[in-house]
């Protein structure tokens, strides 16, 4: 048993090693797709991905593991956000860096006054309330004009410089975004194969038992809540120095309903599936693009993506949850594994024959 | 005998007017195996609840090594040393029996979301520590050949002897048990006997709600009998088969 628990171990921390390897090689070979139809732009596409991979990383802690549903993490990454892009555009002494640890800060602060009295609910409760959460944020950002710039944004956010390193082009952006990832993720793996991450998933499975084990649930509840809001506020603060320009619409029920889509998509409570999650729908839009350009006459209003992104994710949801709960990474290990036992079967059958 | 290691003092449970359990006292010492019996309904389950947190009595007191737990969390009292199984087996999903055994573990380690994220070496000490304990326990318990199976693809016998494994990593000094010997057969049942009787040997307080009145009498040093949430009786096992009341109240034709 000490050798196969030893193998899972070594399992996950090797996938790092190759995901990591993956990660620093791509941007070398991974030029701007050219061409009329698919004109994709890998790197730039990376770098949101990584940027939503901090939340989304959090919110399967949150909800895979500790199966605690959120419908309002688009607030956490929003207040990650405005609190960096009001404080350096504010006062332009202000090192961005320290613009983004306290837009993170002050996410995961805002995640504990909030996650305190609302993890007391459960299921379709805090399902409402965290709903409710988003719907206030998102009002705050539009509303308060003179602090957040309301409906128009704010305008000349700097770009992420630390110590003197400016990160001011995607391909910088894009290995700092991920080296940050990659921290996080090691992080999480660390943490769910401890005793914590069991803890987690107890509560998950039955809370009364996890309870009855010894396992403080409601401090455990808060304290994923409030480490999913800092990598929410993380991300959002990232996104701010990297597209320079934020208004209310990037933080809407739709951003949050993404998260939930990407972690759903990928595979509630397995760390690379919210991996596979946030790389596949942030690059759908782009794929999807292509598309309605192939079909002559199609109406304006089915070019745009945004326009029925939350009909697609819906239906995502409703697919994955009846056909694939497990996610997509689940999925294709499964596919893997029933492609290589049926061309074993195959070869038998050949072998045979001879 | 022994000193009390555990007090009920009138306790009252009510759920809306009726009472489900009525100014119930008993005490439990150090190293016997106390039985609650009753019919259905009469409040057993209740009182495994309030022992352990779960539900706040209205009244009265429960005394754990001389310390009034009313009001604490649940966990807090498992660390204190008393922990529970229970009636309807409630293994965590998706882990597998090693891990189940492991949660158990809980309330005797410590290092929590920053230590093991960074995984500093006490942290790692602590989780070898865990793992180590837990194999021993599912070797003691006899199911460590299914260490690495999901737990909830045991049979049904084998999933209470889980439940046993996980309760037993806590190193509890009383042992509460839920109709532990409910589906399992004839066989599965005097193994179970067997253990309770070791764990008791080796020093454990336990205390079993049972309807297997077989098993009941063939382990339990002292009896109290509930119904309608009151004590109707209590003392050793030839006490309560010939008490007309419990006759009336429960036995009636189960006696043999």
């Amino acid at each position: 048993m000490a050798r196969r628990k030893g193998i899972v171990e070594t399992h996950s921390y090797r996938t790092f090693l190759i995901v990591a390897a993956f990660i620093f090689i791509l941007p070398i070979w991974a030029r701007p797709i050219p061409g009329e139809a698919l004109h994709m732009d890998i790197v730039n596409l990376m770098v949101l991905t990584g940027i939503y991979a901090c939340a989304v990383l959090g919110l399967n802690l949150l909800l895979g593991y500790a199966g605690q549903i959120s419908l309002g993490h688009a607030a956490f990454f929003g207040i990650g956000a405005y609190t960096t892009a009001i404080l350096c555009t504010r006062f332009t002494w202000f090192p961005t860096w320290l613009g983004v640890i306290l837009g993170a800060s002050l996410a995961g602060a805002i995640g504990w006054l909030v996650g305190k009295p609302v993890l007391r609910l459960k299921g379709n409760y805090l399902a409402m309330a965290t709903l409710g959460l988003g719907e206030i944020a998102f009002i705050l950002f539009s509303q308060l004009k003179g602090l957040t710039g309301g409906t128009v944004g704010m305008l000349n956010i700097p770009p992420l410089s630390i110590f003197g390193l400016k990160f001011d082009t995607d391909i910088k952006f894009y290995y700092l975004v991920w080296a940050i990832v990659l921290v996080i993720m090691l992080l999480t793996i660390n943490l769910v194969l401890s005793r914590v991450g069991r803890g987690l998933r107890a509560l998950h499975s039955s809370e009364v038992a996890a309870d009855a084990m010894g396992v403080n649930t409601g401090s455990y509840r808060v304290k994923v809540f409030v480490w999913s809001a800092v990598l929410a506020g993380l991300g959002g603060a990232l996104f701010a120095h990297f597209q320079l320009y934020i208004n209310p619409e990037s933080f809407t029920f739709a951003l949050s309903i993404l998260f939930v889509t990407m972690v759903v998509v990928g595979g509630m409570g397995d760390i690379w599936g919210g991996l596979v999650g946030v790389v596949a729908l942030t690059f759908l839009p782009s794929i999807i693009q292509v598309f309605p350009e192939w079909i002559p006459g199609i109406p304006e209003s089915l070019t745009n993506f945004s326009n029925y992104a939350l009909v697609l994710y819906g239906l995502l949801l409703i697919i994955f949850m009846i056909f694939l709960p497990k996610g997509l990474s689940y999925g294709m290990e499964r596919g893997v594994a029933a492609g290589r036992r049926s061309a074993k079967l195959l070869l038998d059958r050949i072998r045979a024959h001879d | 005998m022994n000193e009390s290691i555990l007090e009920v003092e009138e306790v009252t449970k009510l759920f809306g007017g009726l009472a489900a359990l009525d100014d119930v006292s008993f005490s439990v010492e150090a190293g016997e195996i106390k039985a609650v019996i009753g019919p259905n309904g009469a409040g057993k389950t209740t009182l495994f609840n309030v022992l352990t947190g779960v539900y706040r009595p209205n009244s009265g007191r429960v005394i754990l090594k001389g310390k009034n737990i009313i009001g604490s969390r649940p966990d807090q009292i498992t660390a204190m040393g008393m922990i529970r199984t229970f009636q309807t087996v409630e293994l965590f999903e998706g882990m597998t029996v090693l891990e189940n055994t492991m949660v158990g573990c809980h309330s005797r380690s410590k290092y929590g979301f920053l230590s093991n994220s960074l995984r500093i070496p006490r942290a790692m000490r602590e989780e070898r520590r865990i793992f180590e304990e837990a194999m021993q326990i599912l070797t003691d318990v006899g199911i460590e050949t299914r260490a690495s199976d999901e737990g909830m693809n045991l049979a049904y016998g084998q999933q209470r002897m889980l439940e046993f494994a996980r309760a037993l990593a806590s190193q509890p000094e009383i042992l509460l048990l839920d109709e532990p010997a409910a589906g399992l057969n004839p066989y599965e049942t005097g193994e179970l006997s067997n253990l309770i009787s070791k764990l008791r040997d080796r020093g454990l307080t336990i205390i079993i709600v049972e309807h297997d009145m077989g098993l009941v009498m063939g382990i339990s040093n002292d009896i109290v009998v509930l119904d309608y949430g009151e004590v109707i009786a209590r003392g050793t096992p030839d006490v309560i088969k010939n008490d007309p009341k419990v006759i009336e109240a429960y036995l009636g034709i189960g006696t043999e």
